[in-house]
């Protein structure tokens, strides 16, 4: 096996501007955080983004001015509301979005992951989802009997961006037995052309033999695997820490207008160099005690 | 919002009275789906009144009636957390937590689910729901959350029951955008598009019971108690159809009912605060 741990920097680096990113995650839970703060440094602008239910990682990368399409099933704050900047950004007609039912989207997946350029739905007849996207949702009749149905395009990403619980240095993600499944990381990383994956810990290949079933990730499916504890950070990483009110407070003031937003991502975003700078910067490195859910 | 929580003469509120409305429709063995919601009232109107309802139907009625709720098959009703901060749902008891998502999705489009609730920002008299956007899709004035599975819901479930605010805004004549199927959409009957599920069954609200009557079109089933028909009306953007004769008035809660909603499933009052 290939050794596949790289620095945050490193493994981001070959995303270029005008990509398309799978991005892992659901609501408030496992978003990329730490991944997309390093794209915003970057300057990374232009890019195409496919979710399950977003939050952070879509709102920041919307407020950086960094998407130019977005498609999924759900782009909000969760129990905080709207997402700001994306909204703003496709009310001002900057995002152009594509939406997608949860069954919709899965199929889209599992057509990438099964090598296929589509997969067969019902859900969406009679759906202004169809009639808004005929490129990517195009009536068909069953071979077999007949009935409607419609062809969704494959969720073909350049890159899927996900944040897991644990790996090894070959990339094998683990999964906790404990956990909040509501979301489709696993589905995303079986479709991905290039994975890379954060993780809360780096683990050693031994613990992770001794119970493959854990294994929701294996390493041949990774490009690149990076240590970023804390790497969703405001959202919580389920098992392990709960989301930071806090600084999603602090978050959503900023975002109420684009100058304040702009002042959030220069001071929490751009100036911390790495993902250390940024917890010690936004606060959250005197808070994560507290916020820590860990038991046993 | 006060309306909703106080506790009118004639002794229970309009949220109570609408969880025992939809308790009501709920049967031994169902499988019931209800979303995560988010905070505030639209969290009363999602999660709230549908959790309490399942719960007083399974204390009554339908013992066997069970909860899909996050990806959570059958969480412990009995012991439901106090709060919806992340590690109160990672570790709520529950009978199965599937390996994704996905596993839910094909419950639903295998048509699994029997009753469903649903929030909108726009619902039209052909019980169409958008939860998309308002105004023109491309550039909307209010852009909104998504689709999330709202469109399977109704694509899909036995009974969909609608749960949302009696309000001019949100009752128009035909929604924005057409997240999730109704009746009859621009003209076009749901029997044309190839749906399985029978489409949206009730709308319950603060003010009164829809149901859907010929041609798909929403009907006035019954009043809540000391709303007049005058009121209801002035509150939608469309008229519906009314019942024959006297518009019945819609049940209230019974001694046990409100009991069981008080003293057992929510004593601390934190599924239907507003």
């Amino acid at each position: 096996m290939k050794n596949k741990l790289v620095s945050l920097e490193a493994a981001l680096a070959p995303v270029q501007s005008g990509a398309t990113l799978a991005i892992g995650g659901s609501l408030l839970r496992r978003q990329p955080n730490a991944a997309v703060r390093e794209l915003i440094r970057r300057g990374v602008k232009d890019l195409t983004l496919l979710t399950w239910a977003t939050t952070t990682a879509t709102d920041m990368l919307a407020a950086a001015g960094a998407v130019r399409r977005w498609e999924g099933i759900y782009a909000g704050m969760f129990s905080h509301g709207l997402a700001p900047n994306f909204r703003r950004g496709v009310q001002s007609g900057a995002i152009t979005v594509r939406d997608f039912s949860e069954c919709a989207i899965v199929a889209r997946f599992r057509a990438a992951a099964a090598g296929l350029a589509f997969m067969p739905v019902r859900s969406l007849l009679g759906s202004d989802m169809a009639t808004r996207n005929p490129e990517q949702i195009r009536p068909m009749a069953c071979p077999f009997t007949g009935d409607k149905l419609h062809a969704v395009a494959a969720a073909e990403a350049d890159f899927t961006i996900i944040h897991g619980y644990a790996g090894d240095r070959y990339g094998n993600v683990q999964w906790p037995v404990v956990r909040d499944s509501d979301d489709i990381d696993q589905l995303m990383a079986s479709g991905a052309r290039r994975l890379i994956v954060t993780v809360e810990k780096i683990i050693p290949h031994e613990q992770v033999k001794a119970q493959p079933t854990l294994t929701y990730i294996p390493g041949q499916w990774v490009e690149a695997i990076v240590e970023v504890p804390h790497g969703a950070h405001p959202v919580a990483c389920d098992s392990l820490y709960d989301e930071d009110e806090e600084h999603l407070r602090l978050y959503l003031d900023h975002a109420k207008t684009p100058d304040s937003m702009g002042s959030y991502l220069d001071r929490y975003v751009r100036t911390p160099r790495t993902h250390d700078e940024y917890l010690q910067a936004s606060g959250a490195a005197a808070r994560l005690p507290s916020l820590s859910v860990q038991q046993g | 919002m006060s309306a909703s929580i106080a506790t009118g003469p004639s002794g229970f509120t309009v949220n109570e009275l609408a969880a025992c409305v939809i308790a009501r429709e709920i049967r031994d063995d169902d499988l019931i789906f209800v979303g995560v919601g988010t905070n505030g009232r639209a969290f009363t109107l999602a999660v709230g009144i549908p959790l309490t309802a399942a719960r007083l139907a399974q204390l009554r009625q339908a013992p066997g009636a069970t909860v899909y709720w996050g990806n959570l098959l059958d969480p412990d009703l009995s012991r439901m957390p106090d709060n919806l901060r992340q590690d109160s749902l990672t570790r709520w008891q529950a009978a199965a937590c599937p390996a994704d998502t996905g596993f839910k999705c094909d419950m639903l489009a295998r048509s699994r689910f029997d009753v469903s609730f649903e929030s909108a920002a726009q619902v039209d008299r052909y019980g169409n729901l958008n939860i998309t956007a308002i105004g023109e899709y491309a550039q909307p004035s209010v852009r909104l959350v998504g689709c999330l599975a709202q469109p399977e819901h109704l694509a899909f479930v036995r009974k969909p029951i609608i749960v949302v605010d009696l309000d001019r805004r949100t009752f128009v004549e035909q929604v924005d955008f057409v997240t999730s199927v109704g009746h009859r959409v621009r003209g076009t009957p749901r029997s044309e598009f190839g749906l399985p599920g029978p489409g949206p069954a009730l709308v319950v609200t603060d003010k009164a019971v829809f149901d859907f009557g010929a041609e798909g079109a929403m009907r006035l089933r019954s009043l809540h108690p000391g709303v007049s028909a005058e009121d209801v009306l002035s509150r939608m953007g469309f008229e519906p159809a009314l019942p024959q004769g006297d518009i019945p008035v819609t049940q209230a809660p019974t001694y046990e009912e409100l009991s069981l909603l008080r003293e057992v499933i929510d004593p601390s009052g934190v599924m239907m605060r507003v």
